[in-house]
């Protein structure tokens, strides 16, 4: 029993580092990574006091930080015509121009020298300006066609500015007539794969995790695993309770509905389990509110959070207490939308139950049909409940993210949305696995109750 | 297949519940499609910035009132819904075409059943990089640099040229190589299933938002990753729906008088097929409506221009007595939904009882 529960948790570590390494990858690979449009668009409101090269320098330091810098993977395939270190260029118009001359032109060396003479270019149009020269240098730093830069620099050589600029652009003219000799139109079809050993994001990660430190959050700079840590208290409880008064609800519902007497209800009350099913959460949880928490309508319950200003010194069954008083309307929301469908399962399963042989001969003894239905027909029942418990609990993880979200009680389904809003992978990929290994754990204990459930298991694996 | 639209018709005939439901999901479809030429009185993201919060039935301008930008309600919840289908309708298609495709793949030929010669295998398992690199890494690269169409062909071109050459290499050395002739068993039926258990593993929504995290909010994409993280569950209902077709007599029979694979699954198969599928179509439908609306309510993964239910009902957040934001939409919403799942129960009864006779 013990060996085999530890059989299937070794081999969900597996499937464990799978995704989680797919889901790294995927959250560094895709465009557009965290702070990005914060730091360097230049309309952003907090940072638009400062001059594009202090974003920059800004943008390189949190890079360097983070370790954002570094290569991805182990190795890393990408077109011969693009070199690495074209990543780190900045502003990205700039990058762009230099991307597609790459691809275009595919003579890296000679396209780094036509960089770098115009750089010194404008540096030398800094110190003797030139009237009329910023649009041929708009030119000649953006456009991305030879015929095009050799017009620019063209321009800009004839508007006869100092003779330290007129030199420096006919080097530049030079290069790019370089450029459109050597140029090697098909090298941005070969690809190029490069061995970055394992100074690289992927190993730094992975190894972080082995050693049980999740890395800091991008966001707060606190560490992830603490992060968690602190939501996670309030999301079990959340889960817990929720789940115990789903079950319990739907249970007795359930043998309420298969008694003979009682068909009235079950008239009544499949059609409104139909009805609750079909209103989404969203509306159920905001209804909720809208109805419940709030001065216009009836205020019974408090609004937001899990009580941020109570007082210390509480005793166990007060702090209990308080906190129910938050949680009631979240758990509310929870249950009733789960609600339907567990008692629809665990009806159906007892009615099946109730057709069994046993259950006749139960029923011929004379035994009360309450009696028949907990002790003899629900025993049976039980079996397919507890798949349906271990399935259950991903739409509960998911149930609590959105419930968490409106009713901001501070929890892990919180910080996931958090963390999603601003990119913040290492929360993210942290939570992830952490959902991830608690669904093998509900899996695991699946296994335990069916063993306890069902005796005949004991038999077969033995 | 004649048999599948006689029962469907049988059940609009028969069934008053049924022809509601079905009734209110077609004039919703009819409306949402012709609502660009209905004369409404505000276009939905129309700022009336002098009237914000008006409640509804108090001005004849906006009968069902605005929202905190004075956005119309009654436009906003038509175009809500049009949105709504816009992307759930598409997407479950989608989802259901890729699923039955793989499902029923998986189910026909199981482990063993499809046999290949080596050397085709090591030539996909070859061209497998080069589509990657060739026409998916570079056509992106020059996509997203916005350089002309020249730059995507060259690749594609180059791909072609290469997966020929091989091809015919491979071809050749075959005849040469014994070994590359003898034929060997894919695991389809394995590779199926443990894509759709990598991707199960995780809940849904949780998936879709980290996913959503990634990408750069567009319509598309949330759509492509809609259509990625839901074709599972049609896979599995008709691969198993496929092993049990497989065991029918008449599929046999079928089978033995050398039938072609195609012509097996698709004409045999698929019209027993249909009635599951189209119980899990309804169903899943009403799930994506909810999944679409969630996903704008928490702004993720959708443009904020994007009129929707969800964009409509999240108003209520910074005016919580602004009852309408959530009652119209959210009750809209919740109407389509359960004329889905009643639809999707009346097709359980009839399709599933016709299965296990």
């Amino acid at each position: 029993m013990l060996l085999h529960l530890l059989k299937k948790l070794l081999l969900a570590i597996p499937i464990l580092w799978l995704l989680g390494t797919a889901v790294f990858l995927l959250s560094r690979t895709l465009p557009g990574s965290f702070g990005e449009e914060r730091f360097l668009n230049p309309e952003a409101g907090f940072y638009s006091k400062s001059s594009q090269s202090s974003r920059e320098a800004a943008w390189e330091q949190l890079q360097q930080k983070t370790g954002q810098h570094l290569p991805l993977f182990y190795f890393s395939i990408s077109s011969a015509a693009l070199p690495d270190t074209l990543q780190n260029v900045q502003p990205s118009a700039r990058k762009e121009q230099l991307q597609q001359l790459a691809i275009k032109y595919g003579n890296w060396p000679a396209i780094s020298a036509f960089d770098l003479q115009v750089e010194k270019l404008v540096k030398a149009l800094e110190i003797y300006p030139a009237k009329g020269a910023s649009k041929s240098l708009q030119d000649l730093r953006y456009s991305t066609n030879i015929s095009d830069l050799q017009k620019a620099i063209n321009k800009l050589s004839k508007l006869g500015t100092s003779p330290a600029v007129a030199s420096l652009a006919v080097a530049v003219s030079e290069k790019i007539e370089a450029l459109n000799i050597n140029q090697s139109s098909y090298t941005y079809l070969v690809p190029r794969i490069t061995w970055n050993g394992t100074v690289n994001q992927y190993h730094h990660w992975l190894v972080g995790i082995l050693t049980g430190d999740f890395s800091t959050s991008y966001r707060t700079s606190q560490p992830v695993l603490e992060m968690i840590l602190e939501g996670i208290g309030n999301t079990f409880l959340l889960l817990l309770c929720s789940m115990v008064v789903t079950l319990i609800l739907a249970l007795e519902l359930s043998i309420l509905m298969a008694k003979k007497k009682l068909q009235w209800l079950r008239r009544l009350l499949l059609p409104a389990l139909f009805a609750i099913d079909s209103i989404p959460m969203l509306v159920l949880a905001i209804l909720l509110l809208v109805l419940l928490a709030n001065p216009d309508f009836i205020q019974l319950f408090p609004v937001y959070g899990m009580g941020y200003y109570q007082p210390i010194n509480l005793s166990f069954w007060q702090n209990l207490s308080m906190r129910l008083q938050f949680m009631a309307l979240p758990l509310i929301a929870l249950v009733l939308v789960n609600l339907p469908y567990i008692t629809n399962q665990i009806y159906t399963s007892l009615q099946a139950s109730l057709q069994a042989d046993y259950t006749r001969t139960a029923r011929a003894k004379g035994l009360p049909e309450h009696l028949v239905i907990r002790r003899h027909a629900l025993r049976n029942a039980l079996l397919p409940i507890i798949t349906i418990v271990s399935d259950f609990i991903p739409a509960l993880v998911s149930g609590s993210i959105l419930i968490e979200t409106i009713y901001a009680i501070p929890g892990v389904g919180r910080l996931l949305v958090e963390s999603v809003m601003a990119r913040d992978y290492p929360v993210l990929v942290a939570i992830i696995l952490f959902v991830l290994l608690l669904r093998m754990v509900a899996y695991a204990l699946a296994d335990a109750a069916y063993f306890w459930a069902d005796p005949r298991m004991k038999q077969k694996t033995a | 297949m004649r048999q599948f639209w006689q029962s469907i018709l049988h059940l609009w005939e028969a069934k008053p519940g049924f022809k509601a439901a079905a009734a209110y999901l077609m004039l919703l479809l009819l409306l949402a499609l012709s609502l660009p030429w209905l004369p409404l009185p505000y276009p939905p993201n129309y700022l009336d910035l002098a009237h914000p919060y008006l409640p509804p039935f108090k001005d004849i301008v906006h009968p069902l009132g605005t929202d905190g930008l004075g956005r119309d309600l009654l436009s906003n919840v038509l175009y809500g819904a049009r949105t709504s289908f816009m992307i759930s309708v598409p997407v479950m298609l989608f989802a259901t075409a890729i699923g039955m495709l793989l499902g029923t793949t998986a189910g026909f030929f199981g482990n063993d059943s499809l046999q290949q010669p080596r050397y085709s295998v090591l030539f996909w398992l070859l061209s497998f990089p080069a589509v990657l690199y060739f026409a998916v890494y570079l056509p992106l690269q020059v996509y997203q640099l916005e350089m002309e169409l020249t730059y995507i062909i060259l690749p594609v071109a180059a791909l072609t040229g290469w997966l020929l050459l091989m091809w015919l290499l491979l071809n050749a050395l075959q005849r040469f190589v014994p070994f590359l002739k003898l034929k060997m068993a894919i695991p389809i039926d394995k590779v199926v299933m443990r894509l759709t258990e990598a991707l199960t593993s995780i809940p849904r929504f949780v998936l879709i938002l980290a996913l959503a995290s990634f990408i750069p909010p567009s319509l598309f994409m949330l759509s492509l990753l809609l259509i990625f993280t839901i074709w599972p569950a049609t896979a599995r209902l008709s691969r198993a729906e496929m092993l049990r077709i497989k065991q029918l007599p008449y599929f046999e029979a079928a089978c033995s008088i050398g039938n072609r694979p195609f012509q097996l699954i698709w004409r045999h198969a698929l019209p027993n097929l249909a009635g599951p599928i189209l119980i899990a179509f309804t169903f899943g439908l009403g799930g994506l409506l909810t999944l679409e609306s969630t996903l704008s309510f928490l702004n993720i993964g959708v443009p904020t221009s994007l009129v929707s239910w969800g964009r409509t009902i999240s108003g209520i957040r910074s005016n919580t007595s602004a009852w309408w934001l959530v009652v119209f939409p959210g009750g809209l919403l919740s109407l389509t939904i359960m004329a889905l799942y009643t639809c999707s129960y009346y097709f359980t009864q009839v399709f599933s009882q016709k299965g296990r006779r």
